[in-house]
């Protein structure tokens, strides 16, 4: 429902679609009929937005009640901002092409630390202070969710509650309280005070930090009616939480545009350097009835030709066997596709690999992560040589020719051997390919390696470790470039000075607020994305908040300093973090938590029940 | 060996396409009404390669940012199937500002297409437009850059639309000029609209990109409607 004055802009920009609204199973309302307004902005442009199934649950989550109306905001690309700007048009929600400050809640969802520009950005185009601190009336509350926020502190100059861990309830928590207290017309104090009682939330005002001389924390104090810690929600039951039905359809090309059927939440894992291995604990499964059930009712909606599984390690779902067939068994017949990413395809079973070979094949993907098996071992990335060169003979005997690889650079206790050890991997790869008698006829090899840049983040037992400097990563890609000599194997890695942002931003504390706030003002956003990374604003940002990111990027840790994230509560128990830090430095493994339990901490957040173990 | 028809029906479907659907391209349609006969279960023909996709033949591609009164797409149904209920299933099944006009049988072939019929309203026109509009549509030659291929490559070529031009009818409604003007089109020669409103605001202050274009009919050499 989009204004007269917004239909004359989009006749001059790209992709117009991406402004309208008006998509199938797009949700509308009658917003005199309801009690709460609720905002869900994605910080990065439609594309990547609309790809997202978090939000996609939240959506249909929220708009499932009859008193609230959920609508979708993402952000304008730079041609669009301009001519909204220009025009004195504010940020607009898609479904009623009502400003972003006609909302009573105003949720961000922060799935990467390059997107925190863009929230101040949405926040300022739709009107809204982007400092909480100049925000007085009750609404529009500002919240966000998503995995960054298990490290919060670089945003709570602009947010004013967090919520830690899985959103399906405690969303709903918090709009019954919003809409009391809009009845009860309480100040934004009263709220917040009440707010903060309720597991998971998070309201950072409530909370003073303390730091030493040397920058480090000194204290952390809760005060009014916060917990001293904020532990994050999770749901108990998988098979019985919502679930969209239906997904909005968009018209433009998105990133994941297809069916996409949620498998499990949490990783049996452990590699040490993986985030979301550790924050989404403990595992859950759904079963597969009503994974297939899902799938069905979204492919019936939507007209979707592609179903996809999600999960941290899809291959590691205990029913995957029965999963698979159930779906097939519909599926083909109405030529739609399914599309398993995150396999491990050793551990399939020979008729497994023949059902899979029913549907399109996508390239063949491996992730050894480093290059030689001490360092693989140092990561908990428990695959040998032998497993990659082994799955992909199987692969070359059934007729694939190209194969990626993904690799981390920067891994702490790495050392130029180590580097050395990616090149010489991806040419055993080729040579397998040109030794196997039972080779595609007349076609060659292409191995592609792709590099990554490692960030230690929260909640890993990483936590404590120097990430990499940027010459330090250049050096290195220099050296893995001089150590390829095969003109079958291509190699590419990222920039590394978006590692450096990242990697301050995710160990950051609150005082990295204000050079947000700078970089901000100096036009900083869309930061993930290569033409718009400005690193030298960054820099003058942070001078001129006399702050480093060595501080933050490149220091060591001592085990016993206090971490800013220490007011979180995810479960996972800094003791078990810190042993396993030490086994990465004598390269010890861990076996996954079905081999044995480690006693991580997390199934206590569930009753002490673990999928792991049962 | 004697061709086996695999399908029971080859049908068209005229479909309008108004509103915010104008900002929808033309590929993005295409992906969009595969999407629609599927939710609609509409029993379609799909190709039989490795990648089998949903059979659909568009009359014309539309420009981002037009309306049409007059888009059609061919397919084949794999049964017997009932057309009024059909077009009732697919219109429940897409967005609200494509609609489903009417499927039928069809006796003519896209490439039959020669002329279309354009309603082109110019909504904030500068006082001179008008004037200047008459003036360069009753010149002999309007001349225009156009894009052509050469080779690989296109390049931009100065050419004479006026033969291009079968009619033309200028009128003011309520501050606004609306033009209507029949155009070459098809598969041969194709003006696009814009190539015109680029020619007739030239000079004068009227954007034009505010500009709105609706396609109107679609016809044939003797100037029957496209059906």
């Amino acid at each position: 429902m989009v204004k007269k004055e917004v239909e004359k802009l989009l006749k001059k920009v790209q992709k117009p679609a991406r402004y309208t609204g008006g998509e199938l199973n797009s949700v509308i309302k009658d917003k005199n009929n309801v009690k709460l307004r609720y905002a869900f902005c994605f910080p990065d442009n439609y594309e990547i937005g609309m790809s997202h199934l978090g939000m996609k649950i939240l959506y249909s989550l929220v708009n499932a009640r009859e008193d609230a109306w959920c609508e979708r905001v993402f952000a304008p690309w730079e041609d669009m901002e301009a001519l909204m700007r220009e025009n004195s048009i504010k940020l607009y929600a898609l479904e009623s092409g009502d400003n972003l400050d006609e909302f009573d809640l105003v949720g961000f969802t922060l799935q990467y630390e390059l997107s925190y520009t863009n929230v101040l950005n949405m926040l300022d185009l739709g009107g809204i202070s982007v400092l909480k601190k100049d925000r007085t009336s009750l609404t529009p509350i500002v919240i966000a969710g998503g995995p960054c926020v298990c490290n919060a502190e670089p945003m709570v100059d602009f947010i004013d509650i967090f919520l830690p861990g899985e959103g399906e309830e405690v969303t709903n928590d918090l709009i019954d309280l919003l809409i009391e207290h809009k009845e009860k017309g309480s100040t934004r104090l009263e709220f917040l005070r009440e707010a903060a009682k309720i597991e998971g939330v998070y309201v950072p005002e409530f909370y003073d930090v303390n730091y030493n001389e040397d920058g480090t924390i000194k204290s952390i104090e809760n005060k009014e009616t916060a917990p001293p810690k904020v532990k994050k929600r999770i749901i108990s039951d998988l098979d019985a939480v919502h679930y969209p039905k239906d997904f909005v359809v968009p018209f433009i090309d998105v990133v994941q545009d297809r069916t996409v059927g949620e498998v499990f939440r949490g990783c049996i894992r452990g590699c040490r350097f993986c985030q979301a291995g550790f924050i989404y604990r403990p595992i859950r499964e759904k079963s597969p009835e009503v994974i297939n059930e899902q799938c069905r009712s979204i492919s019936d909606a939507t007209g979707y030709d592609e179903i996809s599984l999600c999960s941290l390690s899809t291959s590691d779902y205990t029913n995957i066997e029965k999963l698979i067939p159930m779906l097939f068994n519909w599926a083909l017949k109405e030529n739609i596709n399914v599309s398993l990413p995150s396999l491990r395809v050793d551990n399939f079973s020979d008729e497994l690999m023949e059902e899979l070979k029913k549907v399109r094949r996508s390239g063949l993907t491996f992730a050894p992560e480093a290059g030689t098996q001490r360092l693989r071992d140092a990561i908990n990335k428990n695959v040998t040589e032998e497993d990659v060169l082994k799955t992909a003979l199987k692969a070359f005997d059934g007729g694939w020719t190209s194969v990626k690889l993904y690799f981390m650079m920067g891994l702490p206790t790495e050392t130029l051997d180590d580097i050395k050890g990616i090149a010489d991997l991806a040419q055993k790869v080729v040579d397998t390919f040109y030794h196997n008698p039972n080779k595609p006829k007349g076609k060659g090899v292409q191995v592609s390696v792709s590099c990554a840049s490692f960030v230690p983040k929260p909640f890993t037992p990483f936590q404590w470790e120097p990430q990499d400097t940027a010459d330090m990563l250049i050096e290195k890609q220099k050296h893995l470039l001089s150590s390829t000599t095969s003109r079958k194997i291509t190699i590419s890695y990222h920039q590394s000075d978006t590692s450096v942002l990242e990697g301050v931003l995710a160990r950051g504390d609150r005082r990295l607020g204000e050079v947000i706030y700078k970089a901000w003002k100096k036009g900083c956003k869309f930061d993930s994305w290569d033409e718009f990374f400005d690193f030298p604003k960054w820099r003058e940002a942070f001078n001129e908040c006399n702050l480093t990111t060595e501080f933050y990027a490149n220091r060591r840790r001592d085990y016993d300093e206090i971490l800013p994230w220490d007011i979180m509560d995810y479960g996972i128990r800094k003791e078990f973090l810190i042993d396993e830090n030490k086994k990465a430095h004598l390269s010890e493994t861990t076996p996954h938590c079905r081999i044995k339990c480690s006693a991580c901490g997390a199934n206590k957040l569930n009753g002490g029940k673990c999928d792991a173990r049962s | 060996m004697p061709e086996v028809k695999k399908w029971a029906m080859d049908v068209r479907m005229s479909f309008q396409k108004t509103g915010m659907a104008k900002f929808i391209s033309h590929l993005d349609t295409v992906r969009c009404i595969t999407r629609a006969m599927k939710r609609a279960c509409v029993p379609i023909w799909f190709t039989e390669g490795f990648n089998p996709h949903a059979f659909l033949t568009f009359a014309m591609p539309l420009s981002l940012g037009f309306e049409s009164l007059c888009e059609t797409v061919d397919f084949r149904l794999m049964e017997e199937t009932d057309l009024n209920e059909l077009a009732e299933r697919l219109n429940n099944a897409l967005p609200v500002d494509i609609t489903v006009k009417e499927i039928y049988i069809y006796e003519t072939s896209p490439n039959d297409i020669r002329w279309a019929e354009y309603k082109i309203i110019f909504n904030n026109p500068d006082n001179l437009l008008l004037e200047q509009a008459e003036k360069i549509l009753s010149s002999n030659e309007i001349m225009v850059l156009k894009k052509v291929k050469k080779g690989r490559n296109k390049v931009e070529k100065e050419v004479n639309i006026k033969e291009h031009i079968k009619s033309f009818e200028l009128e003011n409604e309520n501050g606004k000029l609306v033009l209507k003007t029949i155009l070459s089109s098809g598969t041969s020669t194709n003006i696009n609209p814009m190539l015109l409103i680029g020619a007739l605001v030239k000079d004068t202050e009227t954007d034009e990109q505010d500009v709105d274009i609706i396609k109107v009919q679609s016809y044939t050499e003797n100037m029957e409607i496209f059906k």
